[in-house]
């Protein structure tokens, strides 16, 4: 692999990720203030914040980790998107795809959150430390069932490769939520904790002023994290579409993929009111577990 | 002469000696003491010969010191951590008294690993293993606080229903085998009855069981851990416990891989993960940054246990590298906490206040240490955790892998307790004055710190003495990249893309945000926050540290109902009243005596018949 | 067969000095009266000297030593057996009297009275105790353990006391028991077979009515079994040790359960021919270690714990010996050496630790360790060694003990075994973190160790560990001792081949 090809797909693919996945939370914005019965704001008004942030003059700086807080996260978006295949058979889009697998991917996520927890914490604000709290508590609620749909279809495919189920699927020409439905279904139930969105948001806790994990950042320093998030929703968006949904082989394709899950994450968060962390906990260890005890036993006996 | 001897000599002589040079100055004891960690270290590393054996014929039995090379891979780690230690624990036991009593036990105590990694046989291994744990029992009292009577009684206790059911495998051995002999008797073990196989071998993993921690017999290692000096309890935790890690490993594969009982390695493989998953779970809810790491060993260790216990290639080999990489980490954390009650003077949760500028050294070498402990990319623990799952899952063993998934996740969140308890959150005047550690302390932190980063994207260093160690166990043709790692199935990843991907993007932006964002910063205390309008004034503090993770505990309310130590002490209890009630068989009365002389006479009268 | 009746070493003076200077004793003191601390002394000295001498010629040699008294060659006259396991035990029980002697050195300083007394029963105590190993003659052995019991009630009541003639009261009943028993018994033989000489009873012990045999056999089991403490006929023994002055239990714990021990293994390895005997010692062994271990668990005073702890270990050795293989009855002599050495250790620290407690209560001698460090040392030195800790030397009995189990493959009686190792670990190491941990009440009365009981001590703890460290030192005895008692044709010969 050429380096200098690497360098240049791995600069693209962070571009149009940043830019899919901002849009994306401007349509959220968009159709949740339609929901609500209000205008809202335009749909490019994401862009808008991020370059705010970027020209804000001063920074409030509250120590090393709080300064290397957001960097932990762009690292962490960039890397999951560069090793999520975008493009199934492109050899421009290959990215890092064939050096990683799903296990990678899933304790990759944890980076992000880390050095964001420690610069959270170094800040000193209660009220970001308890959302740190209230983030990991429910991290247990969500990846458990997640980790045991992703592990029923592992073995199903007897492949750990995010790229070689993509290339299954696309050779077999069959979506694996079909072939392996309840490992999709319990996937389907956690993802909008994955992206706390809907029931699972008391962590970020938006109608709260005071609280949540970000409360202490601003600036420049919540112009990356807002841009590190965005690229790391489109990053899990294309993850759940490479391995329940075929992948896909262009761009649009994948739009119409992610973006149709993206609307069911949007959908769920509309509909339901916000759970406690321990509800949250006990209803993502209801039915996700038991689709996912169901994905095993349908590995197991077929 | 015998390097082997040589370096127990060096040991046990050694300790003897500290314990004089400390009663003629306590630098002289320093200096001693550092000598023969550094000694000790080299002379292992560099001169020992391995393919040495000595034979000593006494009390009618033949002891072997024989070292290999799987034993050798746990005698790196103890060469590695031993003049780190040393060093470390110059500064660290400044102003305690008995410091000679306390070293010759420190040196005894490694002088007993080492003699179990050489033993050529089950009763020099038994010897050494007793001498390892009474030395370490001594440690565990040597600071006379109030709680070491009951910490100490425990964990002698525990220790020695270990020892005394390892004892009862060897003699078992020694009757039926007719050798002492370990390696004679993995040879002959196939040929032997299935009971026999499933006796010894359960007596023996219930030996090495207790000083590994695994459940239920873990009971003692959260107190033994939390009340011994720092700087033992590194060599507790890291080395120590690795002894019962290396028993485990002799029989699990031993009764798996030659002798074809799979079922055994598969309950060890559960054990090891209920371990650690309940051990996740109190750990996180811990008041005391030695507490909750003693909790964190025992889980780390249910890990290592699972790995030996499914015993296929991989995950053996995920087991090895887990356990040379958990003594490495889990001793520096436990240095670091040690820097922290140094120089705090508490390691409580509800006292300990954003130490992080106060000691940025000894912060960095927690926090790599925490990264590689939660097996996060790209350091070292998670080439570990990968190969573990990726073993587990390519041979089927989904419902465990299950389990370590929820410790791992779960050990997220004391992870993040830990760091944020004692280093984050909001300042205080009380610990103003608290300095970095001696550099005596820091710099032994850091080099595991920097060894333990190099090893994320270069694990190849360590592979290459633990596929060596391999062959030993009867596993043999493993390979190894410098910093590929491949699973059963083929699939495989690659260290250094990963860690440059990230590296590359870290230092990016770092750069791009420390350009254009760092001279605008205004500096500002952790009380200058976000509250609303209301910002706490100087005497509030906001730290929050009660409750950490409460809503989690309600939801896994179930989980902390139940425990062992109750049922465990009602049963002490009851032997107590039961032999209380005995007592009375005593009345200290005469006739009573006398009743009893002619009661026997006369029953000794009645079955005179069946006396011939 | 027989060794040469040297004028300086013979069995004899095991018995002859003794007797001959406890007579001499308050002459002596008249004269000087230091002199009744110095003789003895020398003679204990002397004495152990003399058994490590013959053990050497024994051992080296092969044969053993007999001697007959008067001239008289057995089965009519008394003789005496210096063979390679009597000869083990006496040395074992020479070496502590000397030790005891040492010990003792400086006791009761000031009063000549008790001094002389104590000095004098010391001696008597000892020369019935060997006495009863070495004699060849059963009637003999009755005699010595008569002399055995009389000092030892003399020495139980030493203290003039309300406890102490108690104890003394309650040791005297069950003992005349012991004497009556063992007397009919050796009546009952005597009237069936007409002689009295061991080696010629085992010789025609068929010929005996079957009845009386065992009517015989049951009337010396019990009177041994009475004077070797074994349950339940030991009520007697945790007041006898606890009320006796400090050394004496030392004394009890290694010469006079030694002996008494010894009478029961001859009974029934040489004497009789019953192979239900092993069953029987069996049985009792069990019952003796469970029920000792488990009350010394629950002892509040630190004399009595170690007095249960002291009969539970009896009843180990006897579950060893009844193996009756040789591992076994190897394991029974090297617990035997073990119990005597460690448990005198234990019995010199806890007797000083206990002398300076106000009530001699366990947890009256919290914190003394800070007074006291040498002699807590000792009493931890000693805890290691009976817990079996290596390398000190309880740890090779004990493996010994375990592997003869699994020899015949007691797999639940060595985690019995086991378990009530544990139970002695809590209780001993209970006491240990009392004299180091807890602090001190403040009720301290300095009487620390002189350096005769300071050296007698750190004695005991150094062969302790020597044994420990290297084990070869003494596996030689023990084995020709254990081939010497398993062998009844080699001892009947040897008797009668002078």
């Amino acid at each position: 692999m050429n380096i200098w090809n690497l360098l240049l797909s791995a600069i693209v693919t962070t571009l149009l990720g940043f830019i899919i996945g901002v849009t994306y939370m401007g349509i959220r914005r968009k159709i949740v203030a339609l929901a609500q019965n209000r205008y809202g704001p335009p749909i490019y008004q994401n862009f808008l914040d991020i370059l705010k942030f970027w020209s804000k003059e001063s920074n409030i700086y509250h120590g090393v980790m709080h300064h290397l807080a957001p960097l932990w996260m762009i690292a962490m978006a960039i890397t999951i998107l560069l090793i999520v295949p975008t493009q199934y058979g492109s050899k421009f889009f290959e990215n890092l795809s064939f050096n990683g697998d799903l296990i990678l991917i899933l304790y990759l996520m944890p980076f992000g959150q880390l050095g964001m927890a420690l610069g959270v914490g170094q800040t000193g604000n209660p009220n970001s430390a308890i959302g740190v709290t209230r983030g990991l508590s429910l991290l247990v609620g969500s990846e458990i069932p997640f980790i045991m749909a992703l592990i029923a279809v592992m073995i199903q495919y007897h492949t750990t490769s995010v790229t070689d189920l993509v290339r299954i699927q696309q050779e077999h020409h069959t979506w694996i939520m079909f072939s392996s439905p309840f490992a999709f279904l319990a996937a389907l139930c956690v993802l909008p904790a994955m992206f706390h969105a809907g029931p699972y948001e008391v962590i970020i806790a938006p109608a709260e002023l005071a609280s949540g994990p970000m409360s202490e950042f601003g600036g420049k320093y919540l112009g990356t994290m807002m841009s590190a998030g965005s690229i790391f929703m489109f990053a899990k968006l294309t993850l759940f579409v490479d391995v329940f949904m075929g992948g896909s082989t262009n761009w649009l394709w994948l739009i119409v993929k992610t973006f149709t899950v993206y609307l069911f994450v949007i959908a769920v968060g509309i509909i339901m009111p916000r759970l406690r962390t321990e509800q949250a906990i006990r209803r993502l260890w209801g039915w996700p577990l038991v689709f996912a005890i169901l994905a095993f036993i349908q590995v197991a006996l077929f | 002469m015998n390097t082997l001897v040589v370096l127990l000599l060096i040991l046990f002589g050694g300790g003897i000696i500290a314990y004089f040079a400390y009663n003629i100055h306590k630098i002289v004891g320093d200096i001693w003491l550092v000598l023969v960690g550094f000694a000790a270290s080299i002379y292992y590393i560099g001169y020992l010969d391995v393919s040495q054996v000595l034979n000593i014929h006494l009390a009618g039995f033949v002891l072997t010191l024989a070292l290999n090379s799987f034993s050798w891979i746990f005698g790196l780690l103890i060469a590695v951590l031993l003049p780190l230690v040393a060093l470390y624990s110059i500064p660290y036991m400044k102003g305690q008294d008995r410091l000679g009593w306390f070293y010759m036990l420190f040196l005894f105590s490694v002088g007993g690993m080492y003699g179990i990694l050489m033993a050529g046989d089950w009763l020099t291994l038994f010897i050494f293993w007793e001498i390892m744990t009474w030395s370490s029992y001594l440690i565990v009292i040597y600071r006379r606080s109030e709680d070491a009577p009951r910490v100490g009684l425990k964990y002698l206790i525990f220790s020695a229903i270990g020892a005394y059911s390892l004892l009862t495998a060897i003699v078992l051995i020694g009757a039926n085998v007719h050798s002492l002999s370990i390696s004679k008797f993995f040879e002959v073990l196939p040929m032997h009855s299935l009971g026999f196989k499933v006796l010894v071998g359960s007596l023996m993993l219930i030996g090495f069981g207790v000083k590994a921690a695994v459940m239920p017999l873990h009971v003692w290692a959260p107190d033994a851990y939390s009340t011994t000096p720092m700087n033992y309890t590194s060599m507790f935790s890291g080395a120590l416990s690795k002894m019962g890690i290396y028993g485990i490993g002799l029989i699990v594969i031993n009764l798996y891989y030659h002798s074809g009982i799979s079922l055994a390695g598969e309950i060890v493989a559960w054990f090891g993960a209920i371990t650690a998953v309940l051990a996740t779970y109190y750990a996180l809810i811990q008041k005391d940054a030695k507490r909750l790491m003693a909790w964190s060993s025992v889980a780390q260790l249910g890990y290592i246990v699972a790995g030996l216990g499914i015993g296929t290639k991989l995950s053996v080999f995920a087991g090895i590298y887990l356990a040379v990489l958990h003594g490495l980490f889990k001793a520096n954390l436990f240095m670091a906490i040690g820097a922290v009650e140094r120089q705090a003077g508490t390691t409580n949760f509800s006292e300990l206040r954003a130490l992080i500028r106060k000691m940025p050294w000894t912060f960095f070498s927690a926090l790599i240490s925490v990264i590689v402990l939660a097996g996060i990319p790209p350091l070292s623990g998670f080439v570990g955790k990968w190969m573990l799952y990726e073993s587990m899952i390519t041979s089927g063993h989904y419902v465990i892998v299950v389990f370590l998934f929820l410790a791992s996740v779960a050990g997220f969140l004391y992870a993040f307790r830990f760091l944020f308890g004692v280093f984050l959150g909001q300042e205080e005047k009380e610990f103003e004055h608290v300095k970095e550690a001696n550099p005596f302390m820091t710099v032994p932190m850091l080099l595991i710190a920097l060894f333990l980063i190099v090893l994320g994207t270069f694990p190849g260093i360590m592979f290459k003495y633990i596929a060596r160690s391999m062959a030993d166990l009867g596993f043999y043709g493993v390979t190894y990249k410098m910093s590929v790692l491949t699973n059963d199935w083929g699939q495989s990843i690659n260290m250094q893309y990963i860690a440059a991907s990230l590296v590359i993007v870290f230092v990016l932006f770092l750069i791009v945000l420390t350009w254009v964002a760092y001279k605008n910063s205004r500096n500002v205390t952790t009380k200058d926050i976000h509250t609303s309008g209301e910002p706490p004034s100087e005497e509030d503090n906001y730290h929050f540290s009660e409750n950490f993770y409460r809503p989690f505990q309600r939801a896994f309310a179930f989980v902390y109902k139940y425990a062992i130590t109750p049922v465990y002490n009602e049963f002490a209890r009851g032997i107590e009243d039961f032999f209380q009630y005995v007592r009375r068989l005593y009345t200290g009365n005469a006739q009573t005596y006398a009743l009893y002389v002619l009661l026997f006479l006369a029953i000794l009268f009645l079955i005179a018949k069946n006396i011939h | 067969m027989v060794a040469t009746n040297h004028i300086l070493v013979t069995p004899i003076y095991f018995i002859a000095l003794p007797l001959f200077f406890a007579f001499l004793l308050p002459l002596l003191g008249k004269i000087y009266k230091s002199f009744i601390r110095i003789v003895p002394g020398l003679m204990f000295a002397y004495l152990a000297w003399m058994a490590v001498v013959l053990l050497l010629y024994v051992y080296k040699t092969g044969n053993p030593v007999i001697v007959k008294i008067a001239g008289w060659a057995p089965p009519i006259g008394i003789d005496l057996v210096f063979d390679q396991f009597t000869g083990f035990i006496a040395t074992v029980i020479a070496i502590l009297g000397f030790l005891v002697w040492m010990y003792s050195y400086l006791f009761k300083k000031v009063e000549f009275d008790n001094a002389l007394k104590y000095f004098l029963l010391l001696m008597l105590i000892y020369a019935g105790s060997i006495g009863v190993v070495i004699t060849g003659d059963l009637f003999n052995q009755f005699v010595f353990l008569e002399i055995t019991g009389i000092s030892a009630y003399a020495l139980t009541a030493f203290y003039r006391g309300r406890d102490g003639a108690e104890a003394a009261f309650k040791y005297l009943l069950i003992g005349s028991f012991a004497s009556t028993f063992v007397l009919l018994g050796i009546l009952l033989i005597y009237t069936q077979l007409g002689t009295l000489n061991m080696a010629d009873i085992a010789r025609n012990i068929d010929k005996m009515d079957p009845t009386i045999k065992v009517i015989a056999f049951i009337l010396l089991f019990t009177g041994f079994g009475i004077e070797a403490e074994m349950f339940p006929l030991n009520g007697w023994a945790p007041d006898a040790y606890s009320q006796s002055p400090g050394p004496i239990g030392a004394v009890f714990a290694s010469m006079t359960s030694k002996a008494g021990l010894y009478a029961l293994i001859r009974l029934s390895f040489t004497i009789f021919d019953f192979s239900s005997a092993n069953e029987l010692l069996f049985i009792m062994g069990i019952l003796t270690l469970v029920f000792a271990e488990g009350i010394a668990l629950r002892q509040e005073k630190i004399k009595r714990m170690l007095a249960y702890s002291s009969i539970g270990q009896i009843g180990l050795i006897m579950i060893a010996f009844s193996f009756n293989t040789y591992l076994g009855v190897f394991a029974g002599i090297f617990l035997m050496l073990n119990h005597a050495l460690v448990k005198s250790l234990l019995f010199f620290s806890a007797s000083f630790l206990a002398y300076n407690s106000p009530h001699k209560y366990i947890k009256d001698i919290q914190g003394f360790a800070r007074y006291m460090p040498v002699t807590a040392l000792m009493f931890g030195i000693g805890v290691f060694a009976i817990i079996g800790f290596p390398p000190f030397s309880g740890f090779w009995s004990k493996f010994y003990l375990l592997s003869a189990m699994a020899e015949k493959n007691f797999v639940i009686l060595i985690i019995l075994v086991l378990s009530v190792s544990l139970i002695e670990l809590v209780y001993y190491f209970r006491v240990l973190h009392k004299l180091y941990f807890a602090e001190p009440t403040g009720e301290y009365q300095p009487h620390t160790p002189r350096w005769n009981a300071m050296l007698a001590m750190v004695l005991l703890a150094l062969i302790i560990i020597a044994i420990g460290v290297y084990p070869d030192l003494v596996t030689g005895f023990i084995g020709k001792a254990a081939h010497a008692i398993m062998d009844k044709t080699t001892y009947i010969n040897s008797v009668f081949s002078i």
